[in-house]
């Protein structure tokens, strides 16, 4: 409990600004949407000149971005792309920063388990996240509806925040794991970084070429599309059980994985 | 009863040699020393016991339970103090002593302030404005707020002023009245000297020597200075158990080891006008070790 506690104090400034930075980018975001519409072009005639490689590239295959779900489908990609940097980041830094700030030492050998301390850790990470993603939330369906024009998009912006808290999920195990299995805490958190722009690139490779589609299964950013999950309002339960089992198999690799190590002090 | 108890330890690293073979006991009450040069693998074995890292072979229990798959009930009843000591930089002293504090399940409030004032530290403090030698005295804060019945000190006194080396090392004592073992890692052989009953001496990841402090002064050689005209020079030489013979301002001096009686049966048929026989300090019994077996 007194980890936990620590570290939602050591993260709400970090919190914070991150909260910030997506109202930005959500509220900037639907307010060029606007100004799409309002320039009175036929913008759809000009989208559907560009390649459709770069369309994937760009984030909306398939979506309609004059209208305002399509348009929040095609935002969804860039404000995932944003929390899950934001849990990677966390979850590999919550884990090697003990390392890294040469605090281990400290923490470490004070009466509680390597184990317990993770939980802590975990917790207030797993915190951190779902706070973020109600954020984004709760902007996406104040700000959505000024412009949707009757169209309802609670529903749509539901299912995808839901879709995106279980990749959040995914990447912070991911970047604890990382932290916890790899012996260079200084260098966890661009692993982990790496590794998710890895997979990010990854989706947009398989997007291009459809040859290589059974990849799809290696990146979470292929397993939860807007355009599906609008169009189906239901998530493929084949996707739900892979990040499932990824999250839980990097939740078991972090503690395994610090439970045995040293620490590098 | 031992407090700790180390058998076989071996820790390595790859390639690079950690500790080989570590075996030694410490007693409940005592304190012990455990000396030698950086890198000889004083804190590769402290962190071991501590379960930071982990033995290649070899165990070590502390209270009687394994070092590794009792740590965090052993850790209830040890205070540490590292060599490096390294804290949360934005947090306040008293905030940071008090996050230690709660991971004991007692109340330390009262302690922390009654230390704070003893070692004169302001707890008020940012942990990142603070000297590298107030920085210590927050490593010995934490380590001893919550009354440990072991206490490990890893180069304790780098970087505090000899006022408060004094202080603290007055503390030790009065822990170790208490009922307190404190196992004391050191290269300033002076500070060890002055503290510990027994001392294990490491060299390149082995132990070479456990003993008594005055065993190891006993068994070792003394300085002899005789204060007395040249004629006795050659005498002296022909003795045997005499070593580095030297005559200055009209004192000889030498290392002897040995019968003391010789000595003394030799002496007095000399007219002497003064004499010294010195315990060598521990730093010249650390030397002796290190040159004769380097």
């Amino acid at each position: 409990m007194n980890v936990f506690l620590r570290e939602l104090r050591a993260n709400w400034k970090a919190l914070f600004w991150w909260s910030f930075g997506m109202v930005l980018m959500i509220y900037a975001g639907m307010a060029k949407y606007t100004a799409y519409v309002d320039s009175g072009q036929d913008i759809t005639a000009m989208m559907n000149q560009i390649p459709s490689t770069l369309r994937a590239a760009l984030g909306f295959g398939d979506l309609d971005v004059m209208k305002a779900s399509g348009f929040y489908g095609m935002l969804y990609l860039y404000v995932l792309l944003m929390v899950t940097i934001h849990a990677a980041l966390l979850g590999a830094t919550i884990v090697a920063k003990e390392e890294r700030d040469r605090t281990s030492e400290f923490l470490m050998t004070r009466p509680a388990s390597r184990a317990r301390i993770l939980t802590g850790k975990l917790l207030a990470a797993a915190v951190n996240v779902v706070v973020l993603n109600l954020v984004c939330l709760g902007l996406s369906v104040a700000v959505v509806a000024q412009y949707a024009h009757g169209e309802d998009l609670t529903s749509d912006i539901l299912l995808l925040m839901g879709a995106m808290l279980l990749v959040q999920f995914v990447f912070l195990f991911l970047g604890s794991a990382i932290a916890a299995v790899w012996k260079r805490p200084k260098a966890a958190a661009s692993a982990a970084t790496t590794v998710m722009l890895t997979t990010y690139v990854l989706s947009i490779v398989v997007d291009v070429n459809k040859n290589l589609d059974f990849l799809r299964y290696l990146t979470p950013f292929k397993w939860f599309q807007a355009a599906p999950i609008m169009r189906d309002q239901a998530y493929q339960p084949v996707y739900v059980a892979l990040a499932a089992v990824v999250a839980v198999a990097c939740i078991v690799a972090t503690y395994v994985g610090y439970g045995k190590r040293d620490l590098y002090i | 009863m031992n407090v700790i108890e180390i058998r076989n330890l071996t820790k390595s690293y790859g390639k690079a040699r950690g500790i080989i073979d570590v075996s030694f006991d410490v007693a409940e009450g005592e304190i012990f020393g455990f000396i030698g040069p950086n890198g000889a693998g004083k804190s590769t074995t402290i962190r071991t016991l501590l379960n930071l890292i982990h033995a290649t072979s070899g165990s070590a229990t502390v209270f009687g339970k394994d070092c590794r798959t009792h740590a965090p009930e052993i850790a209830r009843e040890v205070g540490y103090l590292p060599s490096e000591v390294s804290y949360y930089d934005r947090m306040k002293v008293l905030d940071l002593l008090k996050y230690s504090a709660s991971f004991y399940g007692k109340d330390c409030t009262k302690r922390i302030h009654e230390l704070a004032a003893y070692m004169d530290l302001d707890l008020k403090r940012r942990i990142d404005d603070l000297s590298f030698g107030n920085k210590k005295k927050v490593g010995i804060l934490q380590g001893l707020i919550h009354e440990p019945k072991l206490i490990i000190l890893d180069e304790p006194t780098s970087g505090l002023d000899p006022l408060m080396q004094q202080r603290f090392f007055e503390l030790l004592r009065q822990e170790n009245a208490k009922g307190a073992t404190i196992l004391l890692s050191s290269h300033v052989l002076d500070e060890v000297q002055r503290l510990c009953g027994r001392v294990a001496i490491i060299k390149e990841g082995r132990i070479i020597r456990i003993e008594s402090m005055s065993d190891l002064a006993r068994d070792h050689y003394k300085k002899v200075g005789v204060e007395v005209g040249p004629e006795a020079d050659a005498a002296f030489a022909a003795l045997e158990g005499v070593t580095n013979l030297e005559r200055k301002d009209g004192v000889v001096s030498f290392y002897y080891k040995g019968d003391i009686n010789a000595v003394v049966a030799h002496l007095a048929g000399l007219r002497i006008r003064n004499l010294w026989v010195e315990e060598p300090t521990l730093e010249e019994i650390f030397l002796h070790y290190y040159q004769k077996e380097g």
